[in-house]
């Protein structure tokens, strides 16, 4: 057993009122320079939808992820010969018109324009070329369904849905899917770089792109199945989500955590037996890596991994932060939430507690089974986003949301406490309890539980203050 | 020997050389972010294909070409039963096929730098001149192929031999022919030039890649554990 340490975020679907908050700070702080415009590290998509960069789910076009082949994994995009053969031209690399090609106006024309009889307007002009542009597609282009009748039917996962039905008027559902880095446990940009710039950092399991060691072989931004690893134009290398470390080193949120307003992102640390893996990552049935990524996770509060953990080193306030991490309970200890395309066998680390929806016609308290068929949103269709199409799970997790919500109504209420719900949603009252406090009124040290990196290892941090980051920021 | 020869193949070349070698450390040192490929193919992917991999196949294999057939003293082909006329044969065919595809490759780039609009915004004078030291050089090695028919492996190879070796001949380029002549300068030149421009990336080719385990952990202190 290899013990090791893995930053987590849980976002809760059920709360995201898709505002582009967290979107906002991560681009002005780390996105907002020539040759990144239109990268977005964390970015907020309607499902709905095909996304950014367009139809990113559809791994048959974008070639990205792992598969299994003759039972061993491989990369889907081809092995280690084939990137050697293709090296000059990557022909799944998708280029900036699948993302979009940004833009800014002509805002001091407002100023230097002659009087005239009509109010100047301002243009769009690229920010590539300077040139003048017609907008056509921009990074949240779908935003609250826009156009959907149009991209949704080539959304991946209306698999096994009659996806003509659920983009009438009538029946059209709609969630908010933020998404950022994963951070995966069996990264393929890592194994698809040919030079080994990236990386994953021992420590906390965030990826990192050496900047120095980057050169710009664009194999990272193909092999990436969630597409978040991006390519600077201008400079000629690849950036991505550094899960804000310089704030996590410091025990701080990331940014996009920690400005959500619906407050629905938890960050937490979890122990994860890294020898185990492979295994899971290569389960025969897309449906049974759900269950063994689970499997790799370890009880922080058992007595033998902590004693196994101290042993191997790990410190003793990664292992405090563990036994506390609210990932770790949204996880594996409730099973509420659920990896992003487990299918892709990354083993992603960000994953998301499925929305409820409203349900067409009256809720029966006593039936809430049932009740999550009538959902708007179909379950089907949150089993090809979250479970590789396994329903259950996504069942067992709306049931026990339901029934939390049930239960927290009848005691707000007065009606007498129904538990039969709650037994069959497997839930204590106890449970409810401690489920509600966190889902629902936890404040900001129960949210994100993040051990600060000791302060010993670090060389002194201050001289380096502003002047280290990506190329393009330091001051000289 | 006149000034002009002297200073064309002895003096020349060892700038040339050492820029060369003295440029790509110093730049390694002290540019490290700047170390890449600058791959152009995301902004413009349609028309990079072509170009591109013609070009890099052909200017790869015919860096390879070179290094065997000039590096090499033709003695030890004689030895190994390749005569000096059979050599010429090889290399006149090798060179053809793959310089041709070097040349039309990075005239298709240079194309293409000039007609998409966004390669052409975003192209610096850096390009333009690595670019054109490269169709220079392609362009009159083709030429010698096509037209040139001159013997190189008693003249020209010898003396790029003599000047790796620290015993310039000089007089062995006086009866070279000028297209051969502008050939191996512009390649000086480029050589010389190659360093403080995008074509450095050649020296970062990723074979390290077939021998590394797939993940990658890297502790925050301490040496990378690759």
């Amino acid at each position: 057993m290899k013990i090791k340490a893995q930053m987590a975020m849980v976002l809760n679907l059920d709360k995201c009122i898709g505002c582009h908050t967290c979107s906002i700070p991560c681009k002005n702080v780390w996105t907002n320079r020539s040759g990144t415009e239109y990268m977005w590290f964390n970015n907020v998509e309607t499902k709905p939808g095909i996304g950014y960069p367009r139809q990113w789910e559809n791994q048959d076009m974008h070639r990205g992820g792992w598969i299994l082949k003759n039972g061993k994994l491989a990369l889907k995009a081809g092995g280690r010969a084939v990137k050697a053969a293709r090296i000059f031209h990557n022909p799944d690399l998708p280029a900036i018109d699948d993302y979009y090609e940004p833009w800014t106006y002509d805002y001091g024309h407002l100023i230097s324009s002659p009087t005239q009889k009509h109010q100047p307007a301002i243009r769009p002009r690229s920010q590539i070329t300077g040139d003048a542009m017609r907008i056509q597609w921009g990074p949240n282009w779908e935003d609250d369904l826009a156009g959907v009748n149009k991209t949704g039917r080539q959304d991946v996962n209306f698999r096994n849905i009659e996806h003509a039905v659920y983009l009438t008027f009538k029946r059209v559902f709609l969630f908010y899917l933020p998404r950022l880095c994963e951070h995966c446990l069996n990264p393929a940009c890592v194994a698809s770089c040919p030079s080994g710039a990236l990386y994953k950092r021992e420590e906390d399991g965030i990826v990192l792109v050496d900047q120095e060691r980057c050169r710009g072989w664009r194999y990272c931004v193909s092999g990436c199945p969630y597409k978040k690893v991006y390519f600077n134009w201008k400079n000629g290398r690849s950036e991505k989500c550094l899960f804000c470390y310089p704030r996590t080193e410091a025990g701080l949120p990331t940014l996009c955590a920690r400005t959500c307003v619906g407050r629905i992102r938890y960050v937490g640390v979890i122990l994860y037996d890294a020898d185990r893996i492979q295994w899971a990552a290569a389960q025969p049935q897309t449906q049974d890596i759900y269950a063994a990524h689970l499997d790799v996770m370890l009880d922080p509060c058992d007595p033998e991994v902590t004693a196994a953990a101290r042993f191997q080193g790990l410190s003793p306030n990664v292992l405090a932060a563990a036994a506390r991490s609210p990932a770790y309970k949204l996880i594996k200890q409730w099973q509420l939430a659920l990896p992003l395309h487990p299918e892709f066998r990354t083993l992603p680390m960000v994953w998301y507690i499925p929305p409820l929806s409203p349900v067409s016609g009256a809720v029966g308290d006593a039936d809430a089974f049932s009740a999550i068929d009538r959902m708007r949103i179909p379950v089907t269709y949150l089993a090809n986003l979250l479970t590789a199409g396994d329903e259950l799970p996504v069942r067992r997790a709306l049931q026990k949301l339901a029934a939390m919500r049930n239960y927290m109504r009848t005691q707000r209420v007065g009606d007498s406490a129904e538990t039969q719900p709650l037994s069959d949603a497997g839930l204590t009252a106890g449970t409810i309890q401690e489920m509600y406090e966190l889902l629902a009124i936890a404040r900001r040290k129960d949210r994100f539980v993040i051990p600060t990196s000791s302060g010993a290892e670090d060389a002194p941090l201050y001289p380096e203050q502003g002047r280290c980051g990506f190329a393009g920021c330091s001051p000289d | 020997m006149s000034t002009a020869n002297i200073l064309a193949f002895v003096v020349f070349p060892y700038i040339a050389l050492t820029v060369f070698v003295v440029g790509h450390a110093w730049r390694y040192v002290t540019d490290a972010y700047a170390w890449n490929a600058r791959s152009s193919e995301f902004l413009d992917k349609k028309g990079h294909f072509f170009g591109i991999t013609l070009f890099h196949y052909g200017i790869l294999l015919t860096l390879l070409g070179h290094a065997g057939g000039l590096l090499i003293p033709q003695y030890v082909f004689d030895a190994a039963g390749i005569s000096g006329q059979a050599h010429t044969q090889l290399a006149y065919y090798t060179g053809l096929v793959f310089g041709l595809a070097a040349f039309v490759g990075c005239l298709l780039l240079l194309w293409r730098r000039r007609r998409r609009q966004r390669i052409r915004m975003t192209t610096t004078t850096n390009d333009y001149i690595t670019l054109a030291g490269l169709a220079v050089a392609t362009g009159s090695g083709i030429y010698n192929v096509i037209f040139g028919h001159f013997y190189v492996l008693d003249s020209v190879a010898p003396w790029i031999r003599s000047i790796l070796t620290f015993s310039p001949q000089p007089s062995l380029m006086g009866a070279v022919p000028l297209s051969y002549k502008i050939h191996v300068l512009s390649a000086l030149a480029l050589l010389g030039f190659s360093p403080f421009s995008r074509l450095v990336h050649i020296w970062s080719a990723p074979f390290m890649y077939f021998f590394r385990r797939p993940l990658v952990f890297r502790r925050k202190v301490g040496s990378p554990t690759l």
